[in-house]
């Protein structure tokens, strides 16, 4: 496409979010999965050097692990979990925290440039994880019928309500849950991708290939609007994996609890 | 690290606001549902708002129950 001649605009839709395989003929190996695998790469080899050599003076790097993991158990694990039984929670929370983060954050790298929970099926696979782990530790401090009952008898309602209010706190806790859980992170980053992708692929046909003048100008906004865009989805990026996390505590938090 | 040490209370009402939103697209799910079921089983169209109105309106009932009476 040369400059000048004007083309028809393709908007981008969900078809940019299929990538092809990233070698033939092995068709599960695409983006995601290259990105995944290497936010787990860069995790270890992060924690690894961080723990390393420890020493009671933090090199910069012990410093830097420190920082993130005590982020994780102290404001988000212990908050959420309380003081006595958060510490067998941090691993996993902490894991999912970083595991989240990179895969989002990589949507703002060059080259990179693609958020893996865009594609729903690694936030269902997430979300479920974390339901299976605080439905499962529910279970073993309660009982399956203690934990059930825990679970569906919602407090200081009348008990002539019961039989309505019942279902209503099931769905809530058992069903909306993961739901919710996985849809917040797939669809911020699905939304913050393709908001970026309407901005600069509109600015880029606007400026170069509308062949107007006037289309032109719009696009060189269009194009400083993107970057505003790219600007805020870092900061969506960092909150979604902290919202995911967080909820994830707050819902073993609940299913743990003592009272309602 | 310092903050290991601090002993600060966790917040008890961090998670209420999920949990309020939680409650509400339950509510109206399972009675809007409820009241889709019986449109098509009847035949009639009045029974799925009249099951979105209940839902919404018992879910408000029960976080006036839960939450209410905290001051």
């Amino acid at each position: 496409m040369t400059a000048g001649v004007p083309t028809e605009f393709i908007a981008p839709g969900p078809q940019n979010f299929t990538t092809p395989p990233i070698i033939d003929g092995v068709d599960w190996f695409t983006k995601p999965v290259l990105v995944a695998a290497l936010s787990v790469v860069v995790i270890v080899w992060f924690f690894w050097g961080a723990s390393r050599k420890a020493a009671i003076v933090p090199s910069k790097l012990q410093f830097a692990g420190e920082l993130g993991y005590n982020f994780v158990r102290n404001s988000i694990a212990r908050d959420a979990i309380g003081s006595q039984d958060h510490m067998k929670y941090v691993p996993y929370l902490c894991g999912l925290f970083f595991f989240i983060l990179l895969n989002n954050v990589a949507a703002s790298i060059p080259l990179i440039q693609f958020p893996t929970f865009s594609h729903a099926g690694w936030a269902y696979v997430a979300a479920i994880m974390s339901w299976v782990i605080y439905n499962a530790v529910g279970i073993k401090k309660k009982g399956l019928w203690g934990y059930f009952k825990h679970q569906t008898m919602p407090a200081g309602v009348p008990v002539w309500l019961m039989p309505l209010m019942i279902p209503i706190e099931f769905i809530s806790n058992i069903l909306v849950r993961p739901i919710s859980l996985s849809l917040r992170l797939f669809a911020n980053m699905f939304a913050g991708h393709i908001l970026l992708l309407v901005f600069v692929l509109g600015g880029e046909y606007m400026v170069f290939e509308s062949g107007k003048i006037f289309l032109g100008g719009v696009g060189v906004i269009t194009f400083l609007m993107g970057l505003a865009i790219a600007g805020l989805e870092l900061f969506v990026q960092c909150i979604q994996a902290y919202i995911f996390v967080v909820l994830t505590a707050q819902y073993i938090g609940s299913a743990i609890a003592d009272e309602h | 690290m310092s903050e290991n040490q601090d002993p600060k209370p966790s917040p008890p009402n961090s998670g209420d606001g999920w949990r309020v939103l939680s409650y509400l697209i339950g509510g109206v799910a399972l009675y809007g549902g409820i009241g889709f079921g019986l449109d098509r089983l009847f035949g009639t169209q009045f029974l799925l708002p009249v099951g979105i109105v209940l839902g919404a309106g018992l879910t408000i009932l029960m976080l006036h129950f839960r939450y209410g009476s905290r001051s």
